[in-house]
């Protein structure tokens, strides 16, 4: 029987355990000459543009793109396993990791021949990096009720104002796919008179300001769009047709495997300690944690497929980001409920830092990418409750 | 689920809907009219060899019998049968009892077992001790028993007609006594240690399995219960904070049935990493069962907590299996150790191979 929510069992791939192999010699050896070093939720926090273009020269970005935007054609479930050997290494992967995951897809889905022919090549070489813009200062989960607005000019380009947060790593990037109020709001439908603009933020009048996360580290920032002037063919896809679209992209931000990897070198760290000194609590705690991720996989891989045979599936994507995010937290419970370790960001023992890098993320994890109540309703209404 | 699957689902389910499987009660023990039909339509025979007296049909079939059979809280030993005794029977080139007559399986560590001729093949053995928890042992007429004898464990095959037994029941009131035997005949089989760990695997799947099928049937009344009761002029399914708790429950449920869909898979095509796999499934399982019986019980409210309401079939078999055939802290353990194998850099590459 398949599952409540409708997903197919996924096919083994062995031509993903082939690419998996690949990356994991190459991971080895990049470790062992020291280019990176292991830590928590890279995705977020480990931005090496030089890394980045590594993985791009290897053809492990853009993996399922057609050939002829820089792509190599290959399925999801060979792009999940690169995906899921980069987190668990815990590999530095922040830059292009946007672009690569919903950027280049929403461009597939929703650009312009020429939109897609100037930038996809760039993303798929590791070059070109891109953030969400979709949350701002009085719009987090009520995400129709943004107010940054795209009015046209006299020569047919957009003129933006307003402001984006959250946008991870926008210091480094060179695109955000923006969210903008094209029509004035309609209350009785909230949803319309929404567009997607592709922005380069090197643009006039976009100003980057950075927001410290808890650890200290600058990932976050707002940027601001003072009479920011885009270029009238850099809109994506349709006028008024941003939720739609956003919708889409969300499907891709929600279902990989990200969202239960984030704390896995805390996980690979507590076994480090544990095959040095096993005992009995110890191991039952990695048994739990262990069985939880492989039914995450699971869950996971079942995505990939689905992505594969060309379906959407926004509802699972959500439901596995539900259960995966909360995973994530419950790690860092898990093994200090086990483990007499003192979190440090500067401590010598690797555990302990990994620990403390978990802990310190920790909040965001549940939160990013729509928050756990919202994907319930999400879930909910799979069910047929909403 | 191929076509199969799918004929074979339609087909108990429509036995079942004949037996009304939610009377009232408070238990259901045993129901030998709905075992007598089973049995006449070929279906406590399902993936077993027809050249030892089964029905054929892949593991996968049998697979689909008792999920179906679990989510209905049916009162008959056919998971014991069909995913455990049967094939182990089969494998240990023993002779299969009739699979029309009800054969269950029990991990039997306080009983031994003599060799009583010298043969080095299947064998005959007799048996002494006391097999304790044995799944419906008041009502099947053979049992494979998991011994353990001087050259290392035996597979037992015992008649237990007439053999004294002391009657118990699991939480849900299923039969789960113990059989004395005081120099029992058997015929039976000696197992390496590997052999013996996938036989105790596959009985964790077998359980596995039926909490994947009740956990699926518990959130499906529990969603239908919410969008069906009424209150502040409402279905409760459209609050919020019961929304909030139906997902949770999804959540849950999703997670153990792709884990435990991926581990029967694993057994299908012979993994070496079998025991992790249904290792992992139990444990996964058994860990959705806390979730998913409580939430399902406070959405219900009042009447779920009474045998007024048929809620109580299914999620007093959670509470129960999930104890069966080795618990989380029976299974953690041996999945973890069983990950670390390699050393202490191998937990990724063995977390990728399981499964």
């Amino acid at each position: 029987m398949s599952s409540l929510l409708g997903l197919a069992p996924a096919p083994r791939s062995e031509a993903a355990e082939q690419v998996r192999a690949e990356v994991r010699e190459f991971l080895a050896a990049e470790l062992a000459a020291g280019t990176f070093t292991t830590h928590v939720d890279t995705w977020l926090s480990g931005v090496d543009p030089a890394f980045s273009r590594k993985l791009g020269s290897r053809g492990w970005l853009g993996m399922t793109w057609p050939r002829r935007y820089g792509g190599h054609e290959r399925s999801a479930m060979e792009r999940y396993a690169v995906t899921e050997e980069l987190l668990a290494a815990g590999a530095p992967v922040a830059a292009h990791w946007i672009a690569d995951r919903q950027s280049g897809p929403n461009l597939l889905r929703y650009g312009t021949e020429e939109q897609r022919q100037s930038i996809l090549p760039r993303i798929a070489a590791g070059e070109c990096y891109f953030v969400i813009g979709m949350s701002e200062p009085d719009s987090g989960s009520d995400l129709a009720s943004i107010r940054t607005r795209a009015v046209r000019n006299g020569s047919g380009d957009w003129v933006v104002n307003g402001a984006k947060v959250w946008t991870s790593n926008a210091h480094v990037s060179h695109y955000a796919i923006t969210l903008v109020r094209t029509s004035p709001a309609d209350p009785s439908n909230r949803h319309a008179g929404l567009s997607q603009l592709l922005v380069d933020l090197s643009l006039p009048g976009i100003t980057v300001n950075p927001i410290r996360i808890l650890d200290g580290g600058h990932h976050f920032n707002e940027v601001v769009f003072d009479d920011v002037v885009v270029p009238g063919d850099m809109l994506l896809g349709t006028e008024g047709d941003g939720w739609h679209q956003v919708t889409a992209e969300l499907a891709f931000e929600r279902s990989g495997p990200e969202r239960f990897l984030s704390t896995y070198p805390l996980v690979a760290e507590f076994a480090r300690r544990l095959a040095a000194s096993p005992d009995p609590a110890g191991l039952a705690t990695l048994g739990r944690l262990s069985a939880r991720l492989l039914a995450l996989r699971q869950l996971s891989l079942r995505i990939a497929a689905a992505l594969d045979r060309g379906e959407l599936p926004d509802i699972p994507a959500a439901l596995v980001k539900d259960v995966g995010t909360t995973f994530e937290g419950d790690v860092i419970e898990e093994i200090r409920r086990v483990v007499e370790v003192t979190p440090s960001l500067s401590s010598p023992d690797p555990l302990a830092r990994a620990l403390a890098e978990a802990q310190l993320h920790a909040p965001g994890y549940t939160l990013r990418g729509g928050t756990n109540e919202i994907l319930r309703g999400i879930v909910a209404r799979g069910l047929g409750l909403r | 689920m191929t076509s199969d699957q799918d004929l074979v689902v339609e087909t108990v389910r429509d036995i079942l809907s004949g037996f009304e499987p939610f009377v009232l009660t408070p238990d259901r023990s045993w129901d030998s009219a709905l075992w007598s039909t089973l049995a006449e339509a070929g279906l406590t025979g399902v993936g077993l060899p027809e050249s030892s007296g089964g029905s054929g049909g892949e593991l996968a079939d049998a697979v689909a019998i008792v999920r179906t059979l679990a989510a209905g809280a049916a009162a008959v030993p056919v998971a014991e049968q069909l995913l455990v005794a049967g094939p182990a029977v089969v494998a240990c080139d023993l002779d299969l009892p009739s699979p029309e007559e009800p054969l269950t399986f029990a991990v039997a560590p306080g009983v031994t077992a003599h060799a009583s001729d010298d043969g080095d093949g299947p064998g005959r053995f007799t048996l002494s001790g006391t097999a304790s928890d044995v799944a419906w042992a008041e009502v099947t007429r053979h049992a494979a028993l998991l011994t353990s004898g001087p050259a290392g464990p035996v597979l037992a095959l015992v008649t237990l007609d007439g053999l004294p037994v002391e009657p118990a029941a699991n939480l849900a009131g299923e039969p789960r006594g113990s059989v004395v035997l005081d120099g029992v005949a058997a015929s039976g089989a000696l197992l390496t240690a590997d052999e013996a760990a996938a036989l105790r695997a596959r009985f964790a799947l077998a359980r596995a399995v039926q909490l994947a099928a009740a956990l699926e049937q518990v959130l499906a009344w529990t969603v239908q219960y919410a969008g069906e009761r009424q209150q502040f002029g409402r279905p409760l399914g459209k609050f919020q904070a019961i929304q909030m708790e139906l997902a949770e429950m999804a959540g849950e449920v999703t997670a153990v049935t792709a884990l435990t869909d991926a581990a029967v898979q694993a057994v299908e095509r012979g993994s070496a990493e079998l025991v992790l796999a249904c290792a992992a499934a139990k444990v996964r399982a058994g860990a959705a069962v806390e979730v998913v019986a409580r939430l399902a019980h406070q959405v219900h409210g009042a009447i779920g907590f009474t045998q007024e309401h048929k809620l109580h079939h299914l999620t007093r078999r959670l509470w129960a299996w999930r104890d069966e055939a080795g618990s989380e802290l029976t299974w953690a353990p041996v999945l973890a150790a069983g990950l670390l194998a390699d050393g202490p850099d191998g937990l990724w590459p063995a977390l990728t191979r399981v499964i």
